[in-house]
């Protein structure tokens, strides 16, 4: 076979769905148009653990347009199926409405249904639940952890013993809530024992399947569609209790329900970024080498299931040593359950490596960027696999090059304009991209059009647009002749949108099924004796432009309109698949890059302004530079939340999070922003697959938070080790 | 301005029997907006209602009033709810949904709308308030089809990710365009300051209002 041409593939184009974003016609969750829909508003639990004594809906039922007020005392019985396969983590997961226990602040006790908006705000507002409280646990210093998950290799606590240089340092991390835009949402509706809903979810069939369960309905029985989705950053990587409660609610009042969210419901009803304490114990020589790490990891998790997050991979793979031992403890807590949120585990993790080798480097007198090269590891010591492709000594030579590392002095508190005390920092970041089994469906019409389709979703990375871009080059259309069209569960199933997966995974089914309809054109082509193309070896054509040709022979061929129409074909149709990540695997595929901070630090207020940042990353082939540019902007500034802002804070007396809300809560904003470049090495990683692509949208966030730290510490000598670094911690 | 009520504008009943609790806010701000807003009327009178004719009656309807304002153009006059905010209106009963609700509370600017030219939080706004005014959203800044410039400068820089929060900075970079406060990458940073991008596009975003100031 011929290699297609690329047109598309690569080049800078804009959204395709750009207009429809810019005109507010880009239809989200809540805004589809269902005849006759009314408005559900859950009543949230008052107290951080306890029984339901009583629920008062006399007042509620009474106010004007209420149609329903469901609690558990008179909910039906769900069979909540076990769901195999799900992104449900281990333990039982909430049942809506099931019996009087209170698990944690905020979790659904009641929902009231009216013909409005207000009328059901308000009623939520006049339904009086009485509970009996128990004390509450939700401060993850004072919980006992549950049993760890360990890892060793050779002997950390002898290698730390004979090591030189030792530091023993303890890092607190703080809760982070994702905050996408968009409030989580459902709209519900049965068609006697069909469910439909419209859903906020970064997982169609996840949603579907989950729906299916809870219900104990058949697959063909339920349909998710959802085709924007306005940000997740993992918060939509399951099926949430709301999402049922719509059903529910649709189902007892026999009417297509709304359900959203409101921003402080999101702080509960949806999962979180949980916080840390990790201590890390690190060994080298007086020259850096590295020779033992050993690290003590507890995070919060809640108390009905143990939510897990990849916080071990870096500390095993991104350095050189013989000895590391790790104990990951998930401590359960009263709240309700984490999920993944933007670099997950790794972002945390990273925060801890890179600013202790930051803090390593300085101890030693060592430069940070050469400190990390003299641990550069020559394969995967994790897994002892090679490397598929790893370019982090490029990262850091062009990122020094680009942000002028050389202008850094190495004693700290050297450079002061004014007020203002200036320090730049460095950290690296891996991720552990996400390979998942996926399916497409492609075909081409007779009048030279295109339309594929998968199950996926776009959150924001731009999906639509670069699967256009793989389907148009693999069929040789033009990108207007091609249509992608995702988020809706008829169409063939996808893996959730996350864990930097969706472009190696759906991408590849894409072309798969784009390969199959192409060879399928070419082959009715060199079998057609009417063809210009007839008898000539199909490896030899290619197709440009919907014009089937012989390669280095643009003048031999004909248009697939012409192709089709002759052979009395409406259309040309195949399914295409890939299966995920090779297993076993052969080599070790991560996702790279050295990011590099300068900030400014009032010297007598604490304020610490971020004033230019650089990403530079080794992320394989780039389908959509400049979507690819825009994910590397966002993940830097989604970091900059991380390391100077975001922070749940929980009122341990009851459980309740003082600042749901987005006042107090505290996330980036266009002034806290500045210069903001990213830089994408070339290359390409075909380990698993075809299109040479690694993932990107977690590895843009991994190590901003410690590059920023670390320029901290280089402006003021203060090292802070809780995130978020805020004034107080540095006055 | 007086501070009696009318008796049409008092909140629902709350049960017979029952000593009349202590307003809430919520019910506070529907009574005090039925005072001040133009017209107090108890039930549905004329116009366009929106409240399904079952539910809402002159006996049990939630205080209302009547409202005539001119929506990308149109003029239009509804009875609206005394609690509907100008996002809900415009979101929940004139299927305006380009105007997004991502806090309900003033602080993330995804709501942003034009009001007699200049900008404000559309979910902190009640839609009984705006007698007369003329309310732009993003559904009305293309004309004839035809993308403003500062519409097509979002897509041209790619000032946007998932999208949600894009009608209101475009709304919000036409306001800050038409205020003046584009004189630097600087200025337009503090006074787009108000729209949050949870997806942080700031950077395009800046580009974007930049480069269209520059071009008026």
């Amino acid at each position: 076979m011929s290699p297609q041409p690329q047109a598309a593939v690569g080049a800078p184009l804009s959204r395709v769905d750009g207009r429809l974003k810019v005109t507010g016609k880009a239809v989200y969750a809540a805004e589809h148009d269902v005849d006759g829909a009314v408005h559900a508003v859950i009543v949230d639990a008052s107290i951080g653990r306890g029984r339901i004594t009583s629920v008062d809906t006399g007042d509620a039922e009474k106010h004007p347009g209420v149609l329903r007020v469901i609690s558990h005392r008179n909910a039906p019985k769900l069979p909540y199926r076990d769901n195999a396969g799900s992104n449900n983590p281990p333990g039982r997961r909430l049942r809506v409405f099931q019996d009087d226990r209170v698990l944690f602040h905020g979790q659904p006790v009641a929902v009231v249904v009216a013909t409005t908006l207000e009328a059901a705000q308000h009623g939520a507002s006049l339904v009086k639940v009485r509970y009996d409280a128990e004390k509450s646990s939700t401060d993850l210093h004072e919980a006992e952890p549950g049993r760890p998950t360990d890892y060793a290799r050779g002997d950390a606590e002898a290698g730390l013993r004979s090591s030189a240089v030792r530091l023993d340092l303890t890092y607190q991390l703080a809760r982070n809530h994702h905050n996408p835009m968009e409030p989580h949402a459902t709209i519900a509706r049965w068609d006697g024992d069909k469910l439909t809903v419209w859903d906020k979810t970064q997982w169609v069939m996840g949603t579907h399947d989950e729906l299916a369960a809870v219900f104990d309905l058949p697959a063909e029985s339920v349909r998710v569609i959802n085709p924007f989705v306005g940000g997740g950053f993992g918060s939509g990587l399951r099926c949430w209790p709301h999402t049922v409660v719509a059903a529910l609610a649709a189902r007892e009042t026999k009417r297509p329900v709304k359900l959203v969210l409101s921003r402080k419901q999101m702080y509960f009803g949806a999962g979180f970024r949980p916080s840390y304490e990790y201590r890390l114990r690190l060994g080298s020589d007086r020259r850096g080498r590295l020779a033992a790490a050993v690290h003590d990891i507890d995070a919060e998790t809640s108390s009905y299931e143990t939510f897990t997050e990849a916080v071990m991979g870096a500390g095993q793979m991104l350095y050189s040593m013989p000895n590391v031992s790790q104990a990951y403890r998930q401590v359960p807590l009263d709240v309700n359950t984490p999920i993944w949120m933007r670099g997950p585990g790794f972002a945390s993790a990273s925060f801890v490596i890179e600013s202790a080798m930051d803090e390593l480097a300085h101890e030693l007198g060592i430069d940070p960027i050469e400190l990390r090269r003299r641990n550069e590891p020559r394969e995967d010591e994790s897994s002892n696999l090679p490397f598929s492709t790893r370019q982090l000594r490029e990262c850091y030579t062009v990122g020094a090059r680009e942000f002028g590392w050389q202008a850094r002095s190495s004693r700290p508190r050297a450079r002061r304009e004014g007020d203002w005390l200036i320090g730049l920092g460095m950290a690296a970041g891996v991720y552990d991209c996400g390979r998942f089994p996926a399916e497409a469906r492609a075909r081409l019409d007779a009048d030279g059009t295109a339309v594929v389709e998968a199950a996926t979703s776009d959150m924001g990375p731009g999906t639509y647009t670069s699967q256009t871009q793989v389907a148009a080059d693999a069929l040789g259309l033009s990108m207007r002749t091609v249509t992608f069209r995702l988020g809706d569960s008829l169409y063939p199933p996808t893996s959730p949108h996350g864990g930097s997966a969706t472009m190696a995974s759906v991408g590849s089914a894409v072309v798969d099924a784009c390969d199959q309809v192409r060879q399928q054109a070419i082959k009715l082509a060199v079998e057609d004796r009417e063809s210009p193309l007839y008898r000539v070896d199909a490896g030899d054509v290619v197709v440009r432009g919907g014009r089937l040709h012989v390669q280095g022979n643009p003048a031999r061929g004909e248009t697939y309109r012409s192709l089709l129409a002759r052979n009395d074909r409406s259309h040309l149709e195949a399914r295409g698949n890939y299966a995920g990540a090779p297993s076993p695997a052969r080599r070790s595929y991560f996702a790279y890059n050295a990011t590099f901070a300068e900030v400014a630090v009032d010297a007598a207020l604490g304020l610490v302004r971020v004033r230019r940042m650089l990403g530079v990353y080794d992320a394989g082939r780039i389908i959509s530079p400049k979507l690819a540019d825009s994910q590397a902007l966002g993940g830097i500034v989604g970091g900059i939340g991380t390391a100077l802002l975001e922070h749940t804070v929980t009122d341990h007396r009851d459980g309740r999070i003082v600042n749901a809300n987005l006042a107090d809560y505290l996330v980036p904003v266009n002034a806290d922003v500045p210069e903001v470049r990213a830089i994408y090495l070339d290359g390409e990683d075909n380990d698993g697959n075809a299109l040479g692509v690694k993932g990107l949208g977690e590895v843009v966030q991994v190590g901003v938070a410690a590059a920023i730290g670390n320029a901290v510490f280089n402006a003021t000598g203060r090292r802070v080790r809780e995130l978020p670094i805020t004034a107080e911690a540095l006055l | 301005m007086s501070t009696e009520l009318p008796e049409s504008a008092v909140p629902p009943p709350t049960g017979a029997g029952e000593s009349s609790p202590a307003p809430t806010r919520r019910t506070f701000i529907a009574t005090s907006t039925a005072v001040g807003g133009a017209v107090v009327a108890g039930g549905v009178i004329g116009g366009t209602s929106f409240i399904g004719p079952e539910e809402a009656t002159a006996a049990d309807g939630p205080p209302s009033s009547r409202v005539s304002l001119t929506v990308n153009g149109t003029r239009r006059t509804v009875t609206a709810d005394n609690r509907t905010s100008l996002l809900d209106l415009l979101r929940e009963h004139f299927g305006l949904t380009g105007s997004k609700k991502g806090c309900n509370a003033g602080a993330c600017g995804a709501c942003t709308v034009l009001v007699d030219g200049h900008r404000v939080n559309a979910c902190l706004t009640l839609a009984v308030r705006l007698e007369g005014t003329e309310v732009t959203t993003i559904e009305g800044l293309a004309t004839r089809g035809e993308l403003h410039p500062l519409q097509q400068a979002f897509i041209d820089e790619d000032a946007f990710q998932c999208g949600y929060c894009t009608p209101g900075q475009i709304l919000s970079g036409v306001g800050c365009i038409q205020e003046g406060h584009t004189d630097s990458p600087e200025e337009i940073r503090e006074w787009m300051s108000g729209n949050i991008c949870r997806c942080g596009c700031y950077v395009k975003i800046v580009r974007a209002v930049e480069s269209t100031a520059g071009r008026k």
